[in-house]
């Protein structure tokens, strides 16, 4: 509906998406910016001329080839398991959360979490390589014991907004939650 | 900074809208400091330098400063933490060399610190106790991050050995450009200002407080058939538990109405309990094993007399408790001991085994003779000598001077480096410096301080935390996204 300006945590672009099927289903996604052209092309370059430099000096051709292959496997490998396009979550009142994250390939992995077994979401905190960040988890209760936290699962693992776009979809998950609890 | 306070206004646009408030609250809260306490010492390991940090924390939260702690991973508690009253611990996972101290290079811990200054918009950067390689390297990020920097020093060392004389130099280089030191007893600051080569001017003297409603007396629990010696110390080598192996024969051979209660644990209690199967004394001294800090008060009740061997120490909380318990003190002369207790609630004597158990002998023989003043009253002259919220008011004023001052930019700072701490170890560490100053660069390059999120402040003028009994944690949460 409505695209504010949002940065992930290391300063790059990302767009967030909210789409309100009815009054208690509401699905955000939050959308990386594709893969860059230039990114591209400096790895290829640096590969390709390590390799030429390598050939140079054992005048081998397995190496171009080699080389060759290398950044087209990379560049699969890549888009199939680590580029993700866009991560979505699907709030439904009284049903549950699903969480989906899309890959460049195309690839989708989605798991749905019942509302039986969500305790709350909240934002977080915690420490991310060298920064601390916010982050945004939905807590899991074993049914069982209603008032203990069991696991966590933490939302847009790959795209890493920051606490600005965060709070915002805090505040919808929290209006459908509430509605039905 | 400037930069940085563009940034927090343009990011936070309560900040904005509250601006008539602000401005108005601003006389009020313009005393107000974000303090960020930093040492490898904090809970859950247990000891002096722990307390002292969480109780002035929580004081200063009370007077309605910020406050945040920076700490080491302790095994799997990692991560953000929250305490009593908002105080939010930062446990950084940082690797641990030795004796709960972690490993320096100088450099790694930029990173995170950086973050957590940045963040939590820190103010003042108050580094605790000399044997952390953490606070010593907070203080050095600290100047060159442009903030100012007290340190407090919590022990005695001395001059003579190899390892001293190191400490001694790392100590110098680390204190001779920060803003302000605050030492805990008059002794230890003689001894700091030697060791650190420092200006006395910047020195700053504030004793460590006990909580005296945790130390009351009770001298119902006292058996009257016997006279009881409570100690209670880590049974190490600097706690003089030789001089107590020597003490406890001589004096039990002498007072068959005599007992021991040893609190504590360490790599010396081999030689107590040496000593009590020698002499079959099992009867008569007890060992109790490590205490936790609620049981001292139960331990200290049921004594008579309290004795500290201490070989060295800056100040010595444990003889407060003791007095304030109602016992009679006993304690070697050594450090800042004199200072704590008036002469007349604490007999002093060498470090010595004989000066010892004279000084014990005449107390024994006042306290059958019930020439004692009563433990009610020992415990109401102690009660306000010692309080938390002075100590905090005292570093509150030590915080309103620093801010004041200016910090060295760099090329004053190498100056001061080199003029200070002699040629080879100055030029040295004014080149880690400019290293330093050019990793602050990169990382300003990598991240810059406007794509951090600040930190909702849980404690501080415009807090967020409130006291809710019930999921602290979430109802934190909540607060936050209602402010912004």
């Amino acid at each position: 509906m409505e695209d504010e300006a949002f940065t992930d945590i290391s300063g790059k672009p990302i767009s967030l998406d909210c789409q309100s099927h009815s009054s208690f289903c509401r699905e955000f996604i939050i959308s990386s910016p594709k893969v860059s052209m230039g990114k591209v092309m400096v790895y290829t370059c640096s590969v390709w001329l390590l390799a030429y430099a390598v050939f140079f000096f054992t005048q081998n051709t397995a190496v171009l080839s080699g080389a060759i292959l290398v950044t087209l496997v990379g560049m699969m490998l890549h888009i199939h398991f680590v580029k993700v396009d866009h991560e979505s979550l699907l709030v439904i009142g009284s049903l549950g959360i699903q969480v989906s994250s899309s890959y460049a390939s195309g690839r989708e992995i989605t798991t749905f979490i019942e509302m039986s077994k969500i305790k709350d979401i909240v934002i977080n905190e915690a420490i991310y390589m060298h920064q601390i960040i916010y982050y945004l988890c939905v807590l899991l209760k074993d049914p069982s014991e209603p008032d203990a936290v069991s696991s966590v699962v933490p939302l847009f693992q790959s795209s890493k907004p920051r606490l600005n776009c965060l709070v915002k979809v805090y505040k919808s998950c929290q209006e459908i939650l509430s509605k039905c609890q | 900074m400037g930069q940085r306070r563009k940034v927090a206004a343009g990011n936070n646009p309560s900040s904005q809208r509250n601006s008539g408030v602000s401005a108005e609250a601003a006389r009020v809260h313009s005393r107000k400091h974000n303090i960020c306490m930093v040492s490898d010492f904090f809970y859950p390991n247990m000891g002096g330098v722990e307390s002292h940090i969480y109780q002035l924390s929580q004081c200063l939260i009370e007077k309605g400063h910020k406050v945040v702690i920076v700490t080491h991973a302790y095994g799997r508690r990692k991560g953000v933490r929250y305490l009593t009253n908002g105080l939010k611990v930062y446990y950084l996972p940082l690797q641990v060399m030795y004796n709960q101290s972690t490993a320096t290079t100088c450099f790694h811990s930029l990173p995170l610190m950086r973050c957590v200054f940045v963040r939590e918009r820190i103010t003042v950067v108050h580094a605790h106790s000399s044997f952390s390689a953490m606070a010593h390297d907070a203080l050095f990020h600290a100047k060159t991050m442009g903030l100012n920097t007290v340190f407090t020093d919590h022990s005695l060392f001395g001059f003579a050995d190899l390892s001293s004389v190191l400490t001694n130099k790392l100590l110098t280089v680390s204190l001779c450009d920060t803003n302000h030191i605050v030492c805990v007893s008059y002794t230890s600051k003689e001894n700091t200002v030697l060791r650190a080569a420092l200006d006395p001017e910047i020195v700053s003297v504030i004793p460590n407080a006990v909580d005296p409603t945790d130390f009351t007396p009770d001298p119902s629990q006292r058996q009257d058939d016997r006279i009881t010696i409570v100690v209670i110390s880590r049974l190490v080598y600097r706690k003089g538990i030789d001089l107590l192996g020597g003490i406890i024969p001589e004096l039990c051979l002498k007072h068959p109405y005599l007992h021991f209660l040893i609190g504590g644990e360490g790599p010396k209690r081999i030689v107590l309990e040496e000593v009590r199967e020698k002499y079959q004394l099992h009867d008569r001294v007890r060992l109790l094993g490590a205490l936790e800090h609620k049981d001292v008060r139960g331990v200290l009740v049921q004594g008579h007399i309290f004795l500290n061997t201490s070989l060295t120490e800056a100040f010595c909380m444990a003889i407060v408790e003791g007095a304030s318990c109602g016992l009679q003190v006993v304690s070697t002369r050594v450090g800042g001991i004199p200072e704590v207790l008036p002469e007349d609630l604490i007999t002093l004597c060498e470090p010595t085994v004989r000066s010892l158990c004279a000084g014990l002998e005449a107390v024994i023989a006042l306290q059958r003779s019930g020439n004692v003043p009563s433990p009610a009253s020992i415990h109401a002259r102690v009660r306000n000598l010692y309080t938390w919220r002075n100590v905090a008011e005292r570093t509150e004023k030590v915080y309103d001077r620093v801010v004041g001052e200016q910090v060295l930019p760099l090329d004053r700072r190498l100056r001061r480096l080199r003029a200070h701490c002699g040629p080879v170890a100055g030029s040295i560490f004014a080149f880690v410096a400019v290293l330093d100053f050019l990793f602050l660069l990169l990382l300003q390059w990598l991240v810059p301080d406007g794509v951090m999120d600040l930190a909702v402040n849980a404690t501080g003028p415009q807090q967020q935390w409130r006291q809710e009994k019930s999921n602290k944690n979430d109802c934190f949460v909540e607060d936050a996204s209602r402010s912004f």
